[in-house]
Formats: structure tokens, sequence, C-alpha cells
């Protein structure tokens, strides 16, 4: 039996699993991000871009370790930590 | 109750409210209300309980609620049928100076019954700045007139010693008489009407619709609340004024029935006046909040009472007087808004009832640019760039965003036709259309946003200034959902030009084209003179979903309309296009393959 955490997640047996392919990314009802594959692209770099744009800001991606699926997104300066995003038990 | 009459009467008070809107935009003959739908009407209770919460600007449902309240503890005995008070002091209850509000007491037989409460942006308030946003102001005291309660009319009868003192204060008096004018009638079409509404049907049976439409949405959104997990959610959003960064961080936690909106660790309160007074922050959580959460309840004081805010003082959410809060609705409310979208998107997202109601961030990066100067006709024009409201839809979970499609907050935003500016103004577009490579990335890409160019034209003076304020052209704001990217970021440009043959003969169809040196600008009182030319480029919306899953055709379909380049489909998106067709078997491997640069990356700790 799962329950839907977003529309990348499920809690599935006490953890939160990738929706695609099940696989346990951590504890549920804990922080999840630093336990998935990050990727880390600046925003400067991507189309769309214009040389006013900070030079640090960039976007963090979340991917499921086993499957690659991207589990979330979010934008940030390279000093701020994760936003975390928990489901209570 | 009868629920057949409590079916009416609410209606009849959306009518009514609906009725009072129009008579608001009419009267006006400022472009930011009756184009740009800068603009609130709603109904209160007798002891300023929000009742009903029109269209318009949604920040200010709660604030002009605050704004009742303190006229009715301010006024205490001396409340009278045929008053109107106004109030616009950030302090006590409005979001700036410039948003007016008019509050009028609605009596029945002699007894206070209930409140109408409307607000346009007006003309000019006085601020050290033509047109409201005062960039320039060091504290409130430079921004213009402010009230924390004021008798506008007495017994029916105008002030006429407040009315000149008002208008004395302000640039362009005749243009801010007609904007109050506007605010006049209005209350008095609702109260005309509300009054109507009770003597169809009887003043306790409309009390007990009022008590019980209230309880109702309560009910409704505690049990909403019910039903969705318990937990918690973040978002941050940042923006930039002259260099220095300012953060939004929001942490919002349901248990049970009730929702908490805490701003702990957000920036310090800024010297500049971006900042937000906590009647502004609360109002900025609200504008997302009524429609994401509660768009099938009524918006009243229910709403607001299962809901917390914890917004520390001195930050940039809860700024301490005298600092300055002119740009605050272009500036530190829109973050809160965009967190507080974010965060009830994410909780929607995490059931599947609700799943299909979620969104991404719209437009989160207004822009204000106000041109001030002789017009063509030798008068004074103040006015803003109603493209500020033309904002872009975050995608959905199921569909892409609307290109220019508005914003949340304010459910009949819109922008003036580029005719009117330019029959108001001594300017002439150079070119205004959707923005390629703004939509955010995703399954479900962003609606694009906009860029525009003007230049003077036919000015007496040479041409114009304008004021330019907002959050800056550094970070993007309009986050994305479920792994969309956000979108992209708005950025200003001054085109200088020397050369007296290019400027005004200039019919170019794009920045690179327009001849001059060109300099970026986010802040301050820029000219437009002589073979200058202003170019704006305005955010799009956040993606939804995993660009790599979104369907090759869609996005050759954006190559084709030019909404996105074939840089993007190759980078962002992984699709590979030749001669104009997706070429399968490439934009396989490409994608395989960034799906496996994500994962090849190190996992960094935060």
């Amino acid at each position: 039996m799962s329950t839907r955490q977003s529309a990348t997640l499920i809690i599935s047996d006490g953890f939160t699993c990738c929706a695609k392919c099940s696989a346990s990314i951590g504890p549920a009802g804990q922080p999840w991000k630093h336990l998935t594959a990050v990727s880390v692209t600046k925003v400067s770099e991507l189309p769309g871009s214009t040389s006013s744009t900070h030079q640090s800001v960039e976007i963090r991606h979340f991917s499921c370790p086993k499957c690659s699926a991207l589990l979330d997104s979010e934008t940030a300066l390279p000093e701020d930590p994760f936003l975390d995003d928990v489901i209570s038990n | 109750m009868d629920p057949i009459t409590f079916s009416i009467i609410r209606h009849r008070l959306y009518r009514v409210v609906e009725e009072a809107v129009i008579t608001l935009k009419h009267v006006s003959g400022s472009a930011i209300t009756n184009e740009g739908h800068d603009l609130m009407v709603s109904l209160y209770e007798a002891d300023g309980t929000l009742l009903l919460g029109g269209v318009g600007f949604l920040h200010h449902l709660t604030s002009a609620a605050e704004a009742c309240k303190s006229i009715i503890r301010r006024f205490e005995g001396d409340v009278h049928e045929g008053d109107l008070f106004l109030l616009n002091d950030p302090f006590t209850a409005a979001l700036h100076t410039s948003d007016i509000y008019l509050v009028s007491p609605i009596h029945y037989k002699g007894e206070l019954i209930a409140w109408s409460a409307c607000f346009v942006h007006v003309y000019d308030i006085g601020a050290m700045n033509p047109g409201g946003f005062a960039p320039d102001a060091q504290d409130v005291f430079s921004e213009g007139f402010s009230s924390p309660g004021l008798k506008i009319v007495d017994r029916g009868n105008l002030r006429q010693d407040v009315w000149d003192t008002i208008l004395n204060m302000v640039r362009g008096p005749e243009m801010v008489a007609l904007d109050l004018r506007s605010m006049i009638a209005c209350n008095n079409v609702a109260k005309d009407r509300m009054v109507a509404l009770v003597e169809k049907y009887g003043l306790p049976t409309f009390q007990e619709t009022c008590k019980s439409l209230v309880a109702q949405s309560e009910s409704r959104l505690r049990e909403r609340l019910r039903e969705l997990p318990d937990g918690s959610w973040q978002s941050r959003q940042y923006f930039d004024v002259k260099g220095e960064v300012y953060k939004v961080l929001l942490k919002m936690t349901k248990v049970d029935d009730e929702l908490t909106f805490d701003f702990t660790g957000s920036s310090p309160q800024s010297k500049y006046s971006v900042n937000c007074t906590k009647w502004a922050s609360l109002g900025g959580l609200f504008a997302p909040l009524f429609p994401l959460l509660c768009y099938d309840i009524t918006w009243n004081e229910g709403v607001i009472r299962p809901i917390k805010v914890i917004a520390p003082e001195g930050s940039i959410v809860n700024c301490t007087k005298p600092s300055p809060v002119s740009v605050a609705t272009v500036g530190a409310i829109q973050s809160v808004n965009n967190a507080a979208c974010t965060t009830i998107a994410k909780m929607l997202a995490s059931h599947d009832k609700y799943a299909d109601q979620t969104s991404a961030v719209w437009h989160a990066n207004h822009f204000a640019v106000f041109m001030f100067g002789k017009n063509q006709k030798g008068g004074d024009s103040i006015g803003i760039l109603t493209e500020t409201f033309a904002g872009a839809g975050g995608a959905r979970t199921f569909a892409d965003g609307v290109d220019i499609g508005g914003e949340i907050p304010n459910p009949i935003s819109r922008m003036a036709n580029v005719e009117t500016v330019e029959a108001m103004f001594p300017v002439r577009y150079l070119f205004r259309r959707r923005l390629k490579d703004s939509g955010g990335g995703g399954e479900f890409r962003g609606g694009t946003g906009g860029e525009l160019a003007l230049i003077p034209h036919d000015a007496p003076d040479g041409g114009l200034n304008y004021v330019l304020s907002g959050k800056g052209s550094k970070f993007p704001q309009s986050e994305g959902l479920d792994g969309g990217n956000p979108g992209a970021i708005n950025d200003y440009v001054w085109v200088h030009s020397e050369d007296s043959k290019d400027g005004h003969d200039c019919f170019s169809q794009s920045l690179s084209a327009i001849p001059g040196e060109k300099e970026s600008i986010s802040w301050g009182v820029f000219p437009l003179m002589g073979n200058d030319a202003l170019y704006v480029r305005w955010n799009g919306g956040g993606g939804v979903g995993d660009s790599l899953d979104r369907i090759p055709g869609a996005v050759l379909t954006d190559v084709t309309n030019s909404l996105i380049s074939p840089e993007a489909a190759r980078e962002i998106y992984g699709v590979v296009i030749t001669d104009n067709q997706v070429d399968e078997v490439k934009t396989e491997e490409l994608r395989n393959s960034l799906r496996s640069e994500r994962i090849n990356k190190k996992v960094e700790q935060k």
C-alpha cells in the first residue's frame, strides 16, 4: 500500500520512494533530497538568460539514483540549503 | 436557513461587487484602473469582518478588512449614515500609500449593517517620485500623503477642506480627483444595492446569511485541509535591488485543519522601498491562497481563521516604521505571494484528488515603469506601463501555462492596447510580443512572458522620464513544480543614441537592432529623451514536470512558433530537430544522455 507524496514521490512501507521505479530514497517523514542524485545548472548558462542574470544562481535537479527520474527542482544560491518538503508519518 | 434563499443572497452579494467594480472602472480616468484593473472591491460585516472578497488585486482583501476595523476603532461613536472614510497608511492597514482605501459604512434604517471598501492605485500621491513608486525614498515620510483614517464625506456631504488638502499634495490633482470620485461612486453603488437587498429579504435574513456564509467558508476550508496530508513544505524567493540580494523564506506547515505560514529566516528589512508591512505580508499570502485552495469556497473571514502567520518584526516581510514601502506591491509582497503559491501547490500535489488543481508560479516579477512628463497634447501625463499586469501563466499538471496570461493574485488583470498608450504618452512602440525562451521548461511549459521597446514620439519636451522599480533582473522567480524549471528573468535596457539620424526613424524589430549603447538598468529614474529607447522583457511562468518528458512534437511546435529556440529544444528538452522535423532516434539518444548526466553528478550535501 502506497500513498502519494508528490507527482514524483510515493510513501511505501515507511519509506519515501520514487513514483516511477518504486526505489527507496529514504525514510518517510524525513528530508530526502540529500539522498538523491543532484545536478546543478547555472541559470546564466540557460537559453533565455541575459547578461543581467546573477552569476551564481543555480537550478538544482534532484533525480532518482536508480532510474534517473526527475523528482524535484529548486532555484538557489550555492550557499543556501536544500528546501525540505516532508509529509508527516 | 432556507438553502435557496441563502444561495440567492450569496449570488446577489457577488452581483453587488461586480456592479461596483464596473462603476469604479467607468468613472476612473486612469489607465492603471480601467485598463490594468489595479483595483478591488469587497464587502464587510458591521464589525469589519470580511464578508465577501471581490475581484481585482486579492492582496487587498485582508488589508481592507483591517482598514474597516481600524476606522471602527478610530471613529468609535462618530460613524454616521452617509460617511465615507479614507485610509492609506501602510503601517495601519494599507499596502503602500498609493493604494488608497475608501471605506463606507452601510446603514439600514439607522443601523450600521455592513461596510463596503474599494481601492485604486491613484494617479499620484505626492511621493518624491511621480506615480507613487519611490525608489529614491529613504523612509515612508518621503512616499507621499499618508493617513491612518480620515473622514472625507460627512453624512453625505463632501468635506471640501479635506478634499482640497489632499489634492493640494499631489501631481495631476484633476486625475486624482477622478480616482477618488470613482471610489465614492463605487461605494455608493455598493451601498445602494446592499440596502435594496436587505429591503427585499429583511435584515434578520440578511444577517443570518452573512453569519452562515462565513461559517460555511471556514467549515469547507477546514474540511479540505483535513483531507490533505499533514506535513511541511518550503519555498524561497530571491530578488535584487542595486546589487543587494534579498530573500523571502517560507515554511508552510499543515496540521489537521490549520495552516501556519512561517517566514522566519527571511532577510532583514531593506533601506530600499521594497519592504512590506505585516498587513501587506498577510495580503500577499492570501492572494494565492484564495484562488488556489478556495477556488470553490466564498472568500471571506472563514478562510482566514484556520491560517496562522509568523512574520518576524524587522524583517523584509514585517518592516518597522519608518521603513520605506512604496515599492512593496512589486517588491516583497509579491515574493510572499510567490512563495505561498509554491508551498500551497506542493501541498495540493500531495493528494490525488487535488493534484490537478496545482500550478507552477505565475508572473512572479512585476515591474513598475511609471512614465511622466509633457504629453503630445501639451498636458502632463503620469502612468504605468500596464504590461506589468500581463504576466505569464504557470504550467499546470495537465497543460502548458497561458502565454501572457495574467496572474493569480488578480483574476481580472490585463494590459492596455499599444494604441491606448501611444495616445496618452508621446511614445511609439517598436514592438510588443511574446518572449522567446521565457516559459519555464517542463513536461508542461510555463507560459511565455513578453518584450517591448519604446521610443519618444511627437514629444514637446523631446521625450519623457520614467521611474523604474521592482525586484531586479538577476533572479528567476516564477518557480517550477514537480521538477519544472523557473520562468526566465526580467530585464530592462536603456539604449542611448547620440546620432540624431538613428532614433526617431527607428523601426528596429529587436533589441540588438536598436542603434545605440545598451545599458542594463533596474532601479531609479531614467530618461527616454531624444534618441533613447527603453527595452523591457518580462518573466515567463514556471514549468511543471521533467522537460525531457515533454512530447517532442510539442517542442517542435514551440520552435516553429518562435516560442523556444532550437538551442533550448536541444539543451533543455533534449529534442533534436532536423529540416523542421523531430529526429526521433537522435532525440532518444540525447535524452538518455542528459538523464545519465543527471545521476552521474556527485551528490552534494546541503
